[in-house]
């Protein structure tokens, strides 16, 4: 196991826990109120802070003698990095001028972090100034030297370790807020990515399932395809047989087996259409489907459309109505549209009880839209239903008793095929006063690549 | 994961106290806070955000200085006991040289308590720790309460379980130095046994667990008779 544990157990240089220019002007005010200079020094002796306060003239003066330069240099390198232990309390430094300094660690954690200096300062028992100073130079003006001194603040030593004290409880407190804060964002910012990254791996694997589960969908829908292929083949032959028997072509027949046989048709148109159905769903699905987009007359084909379901219709007692009135012609797919149509005509008639009424009306949506709606008085669709009612095998009635019957397929059907035209389908509804399914289509036909495949079945097929 | 600075002769070492929330961790810190002479620790730092409660985690340092002049610093945290704050526990639970699990022993809690538990071990893991080998202790806090196990129960625990489980009502400070003293004992002797303590650094227990007890409020306890390691 390596040995770089987390950012908690690590050590941080003072810097890192200071707002340096904060900590200036803290130490800048300090200095000011008090009338001492102030110098802050990191672990390494790098100088963080340093305000002077009162001895510019005096040591400016000094440092005018080679001598006094010298010196003044050895002071503030003793000053700085002489060892001065590890215990929070002063030590006092002697300057060959007179002046005082004070130096106490800055400890954090038991760790010395840095060095703070207070000074210089006049000591209170500093009578004249010393030999050392007089000596530096001979040329040296001690009365100009003492009426600079008077700059400095005059200190007695008790007092200057009882202001140190009070400025290593600020820095203490400022060191320790500051390593609090840097902690807390810290750890802010790890457990957001240690969030992030389990969020991430959550995702990974949801998209590796959703990967799995389209190409299930892909599957099925090939599956789908290939099998409605293979049930029409023997079917159509059924169909084909039983319409040449009751044409005679296998010899007469009474009235009965003309009956089984004319339900045997019947039957067999039904499961035709089924097939069909699933059959253009799955091409849908599988992306298969182009359209042969010419001109066409709508009114045509909302009237064949109609013709289509009027037997069933007036079986039922439904009134129907087809109005077309003046409509441009379009460009679309003639078979597909005349499919939409009967296919939402097929269900008003399917959702309608006897006495109800059926209407198919048209109308131009400025500036290039075309819209066709079948209203019928049925029973009507909850709102509840109403988003998901153009998924495949969405049945608003899924239970296996239901009363109407179908595969869920017509409304997948047509949204397919009216979103590959560019166009929109609608429903407005309201249960117990019937329905109104529109489809909007392009006056000039919009070239939609390919075609859109439908949505999947959210869930698993219903009824 | 212990921190050993050759150059500047320093050891530093990370202790975690774990457990559901408010099974009394912060409790403990906060006795500890008030036991320990402030010449060997810091300040105990509390991150309790009461707003959004993202953090809520403890860390008190405590530090000395060996006779062969190592530095050794030790840092207590809790973990944030709060079910959502799981990545944060896993954060401060990175690299831990020794646990406490503070456990509430009241029956109502034992679910609770379990499946904690079973978190420390899940935790650990993930953190590449081994619960077998990293020096465990069980603190069972809140003794004083109504519904609080008996002492036969607790003694039964001790029987079944490896780690060594220690009674406590942290809020009057009772059971909390032991903790500490059984925590520091075992983390030490681990440490030791991996790193040669006493051999390459010149720290023996003795003095690693008197450097720190001397410091601290011993009242009500007395500390086991040196014995020789076990395992």
């Amino acid at each position: 196991m390596s040995l770089s544990p987390s950012f908690l157990q690590q050590r941080l240089p003072l810097q890192d826990l200071l707002d340096l220019r904060a900590f200036a002007d803290v130490c800048q005010s300090f200095s000011e109120l008090y009338r001492v200079g102030l110098k802050v020094f990191d672990e390494a002796g790098n100088k963080l802070v340093d305000v002077k306060v009162g001895n510019a003239d005096f040591c400016g003066y000094i440092w005018t003698k080679p001598s006094g330069r010298e010196q003044c240099i050895a002071t503030v390198g003793r000053v700085k990095q002489d060892a001065i232990g590890e215990d929070p309390s002063a030590t006092a430094f002697q300057c060959f001028s007179g002046c005082r300094y004070m130096a106490q660690p800055i400890l954090y954690e038991g760790d010395v972090m840095g060095r703070v200096v207070f000074g210089p300062f006049v000591p209170e028992d500093l009578v004249s100034l010393p030999a050392s100073l007089l000596g530096i130079s001979s040329d040296f003006d001690a009365r100009l030297a003492e009426q600079y001194q008077t700059k400095i603040r005059r200190v007695p030593n008790g007092t200057a370790e009882k202001i140190l004290k009070h400025f290593m409880d600020l820095v203490d407190v400022m060191v320790f807020t500051g390593h609090k804060n840097l902690i807390a964002a810290k750890l802010h910012i790890e457990a957001i990515t240690l969030s992030y990254r389990e969020l991430q791996e959550k995702n990974r694997a949801l998209e590796d399932s959703y990967g799995k589960l389209k190409e299930l969908d892909r599957l099925k829908s090939n599956f789908l395809a290939t099998m409605s292929h293979e049930l029409r083949t023997p079917l159509t032959s059924v169909i084909g047989y039983s319409e040449m028997m009751l044409e005679g072509l296998g010899g007469p027949l009474t009235a009965e087996q003309r009956e089984y046989l004319g339900i045997i048709m019947e039957k067999g148109e039904n499961l035709l259409q089924l097939i069909t159905s699933i059959l253009d769903i799955s091409k849908i699905e599988a992306g298969r489907v182009r359209l042969v987009l010419s001109e066409v007359d709508p009114g045509q084909l909302m009237r064949d459309a109609v013709a289509t379901i009027l037997p069933l219709a007036r079986k039922k007692g439904l009134k129907v109505s087809c109005e077309p009135g003046e409509l441009p012609r379009i460009q679309a797919d003639r078979d597909k549209v005349r499919q939409c149509l009967v296919n939402l005509a097929s269900n008003a008639v399917k959702f309608t009880p006897a006495g109800g009424a059926i209407t198919v009306t048209a109308q131009v949506l400025p500036p290039e839209m075309l819209a066709i709606h079948v209203t019928d008085t049925g029973i009507g669709v909850g709102e509840e239903h109403l988003p998901r009612l153009f998924d495949v095998f969405y049945q608003v009635d899924g239970s296996s008793t239901r009363e109407y019957g179908g595969a869920g397929l017509g409304l997948a059907i047509v949204k397919s095929f009216v979103e590959a035209h560019g166009g929109s389908v609608h429903v407005r509804s309201e249960p117990s006063r019937g329905s109104t399914f529109s489809i909007h289509l392009p006056i000039q036909g919009t070239l939609v690549p390919a075609v859109t495949p439908v949505e999947s079945p959210a869930p698993a097929p219903r009824g | 994961m212990v921190q050993f600075n050759a150059v500047t002769r320093e050891i530093s070492i990370k202790v975690v106290y774990y457990g559901p929330a408010l099974s009394g961790k912060t409790t403990n810190m906060q006795a500890l806070y008030q036991r320990i002479d402030a010449k060997v620790r810091g300040r105990l730092m509390t991150l309790d955000t009461k707003d959004d409660r993202t953090l809520f985690f403890d860390m008190m340092p405590v530090f000395f200085r060996t006779r062969a002049g190592v530095k050794v610093k030790l840092k207590l945290y809790t973990v944030p006991g709060q079910v959502m704050h799981e990545s944060t526990r896993r954060i401060v639970l990175q690299g831990s040289d020794a646990v406490a699990f503070v456990a509430d022993s009241r029956r109502s809690e034992a679910a609770s308590t379990l499946a904690y538990w079973n978190n420390m071990l899940k935790n650990l893991e993930a953190n590449g720790l081994d619960p077998r080998t990293l020096p465990i202790v069980i603190q069972m806090n809140k003794r004083d309460l109504e519904d609080a196990r008996g002492d036969d129960e607790i003694s039964d625990l001790t029987a079944a379980i490896r780690p060594p489980v220690i009674g406590a009502v942290a809020i009057r400070g009772e059971g909390v130095v032991e903790t500490l003293y059984a925590l520091v004992q075992r983390c030490f002797r681990s440490i030791d046994k991996q790193f040669g303590l006493e051999t390459k650094w010149q720290i023996s227990e003795r003095e690693f667990l008197d450097k720190i007890f001397a410091h601290v409020d011993m009242r009500g306890f007395t500390p086991p008779r040196p014995e020789a390691p076990v395992r």
